[in-house]
């Protein structure tokens, strides 16, 4: 009985909310893992919706695959980020003289997705939920654990980052 | 170049984190500053391009395929907790087309209509426009959907009108108006005649009554008793009823 409450559930609450979940994993772990990644969620959401039903269905789903994809990327050798990457915003912001040619290079649409690949995880996961997903600060607070603050500041430094990346020049 | 400041300001009137005044008092700094409007202009740019650049393709099927797997419903016959239900049913005799009824698993309507009203529940926004005004709320989904809905004022009767949102049918939008019973809310759903069947059942802990008149169906789901349901089913009949006789 309980069981088929939290299929019922994960049918009404997970699935529509699928693709974001995918996109977020994507963003956090890259497209090689993400599907593993969201698999992962998929299987502790559903034991959790055969007890509870969350208050805000997406913001908690989105939560579930970003702590999945957190303990995925700790436990891959080679792959750990943590805070300290997060905080190596200056590099992605400061691009060898060559990486820079070849952003130059490149069409516009590569260039974006180049310089987001750059990105530490955790600024291109907040600037990806505001952007993409059109979250506000609240939901994205929610989704990533983090106090507003936070989230601002990973905005405005993910933002710093990408103008200088993609030489996006002042107006004035 | 913009200070510290006015890159903070320009992010959050870009991620639209100011209140109306905020907002407005940051419009007419942008005309005295041109380093605040360069720093938006900025900010504005990236955001055009990463939403037109950004990857935001689709989970890939196989992924879906597979959860959609691993949530079937399981195939064993769910256990009718209709006891309850069948007392309740007692005074539903005297409306006209009322029985009580088996849930039946195989009828995607009332699956999706559940779905949806539970989704609107748990999603503590029951409505897609809030309003205790007929007025508001039917135009409002006449705007949107191909059947003119009915939005009765049952108010004497204790049933106030919250609002009203759309709800997705065969890729169709259908009228949904949502009344609230002391913490109980009601979705009445309007349906084109074909899809009608009549009948109360009882599903996940809520109540669905529906009937029809002439011209449309309803179905009405709520996690009020099955009697107060059926109360309330009558009393919009009976105002569909009064409606139409009124009408030129």
């Amino acid at each position: 009985m309980s069981e088929d409450i939290g299929k019922r559930r994960f049918r009404e609450i997970v699935l529509p909310h699928l693709d974001d979940g995918w996109r977020l994993a994507r963003w956090l772990v890259g497209p090689e893992d993400a599907e593993d990644v969201v698999q992962d969620a998929a299987i502790r959401a559903l034991a959790t919706l055969a007890g509870a039903a969350p208050v805000k269905p997406r913001a908690w789903w989105l939560a579930v695959v970003r702590n999945t994809a957190l303990t995925h990327a700790r436990k891959r050798r080679g792959q750990i980020w943590n805070r300290a990457d997060e905080e190596e915003a200056g590099d992605a912001a400061d691009p060898s003289p060559d990486a820079e040619a070849a952003l130059i290079a490149q069409g516009e649409g590569a260039r974006v997705r180049d310089a987001l690949a750059r990105l530490p995880p955790l600024l291109r996961e907040a600037l990806m939920l505001r952007e993409v997903e059109e979250m506000n600060y609240r939901e994205i607070a929610a989704v990533t654990s983090s106090p507003i603050g936070t989230v601002m500041s990973r905005l405005a430094r993910a933002r710093a980052a990408l103008t200088r990346l993609l030489k996006i020049e002042h107006a004035g | 170049m913009p200070d510290e400041a006015d890159i903070l300001r320009a992010q959050l009137a870009l991620d639209g984190e100011l209140d109306a005044e905020a907002h407005r008092a940051f419009e007419r700094a942008l005309a005295e500053r041109p380093e605040l409007a360069a720093a938006y202009g900025q900010f504005s740019r990236l955001s055009g391009a990463l939403r037109e650049h950004a990857p935001q393709e689709a989970a890939p099927e196989r992924l879906r395929a597979r959860l959609e797997e691993l949530a079937a419903p399981s195939r064993q016959p769910r256990p009718w907790h209709g006891a309850a239900l069948a007392a309740g049913m007692a005074g539903l005799a005297a409306f006209a087309g009322f029985e009580a009824g088996r849930i039946r698993r195989d009828d995607p309507t009332l699956a999706a209509l559940l779905a949806g009203h539970e989704r609107a529940v748990l999603s503590g926004q029951p409505f897609d426009v809030a309003s205790s005004d007929r007025h508001t709320v039917k135009p409002w989904l006449a705007e949107r959907t191909t059947l003119g809905a009915f939005v009765p004022d049952l108010g004497a009767d204790g049933f106030v009108l919250v609002g009203g949102r759309l709800e997705i049918l065969d890729s169709r939008p259908v009228p949904t108006v949502v009344y609230r019973r002391r913490e109980h809310l009601i979705s009445v759903v309007e349906l084109p005649l074909s899809e009608a069947d009549g009948g109360a059942t009882a599903a996940q802990g809520y109540h669905v009554a529906r009937w029809r008149d002439g011209e449309r169906a309803y179905v009405a789901i709520s996690d009020l008793d099955a009697g107060e349901l059926a109360t309330f089913a009558e009393r919009f009949a009976k105002a569909a009823g009064n409606a139409k006789s009124t009408a030129p």
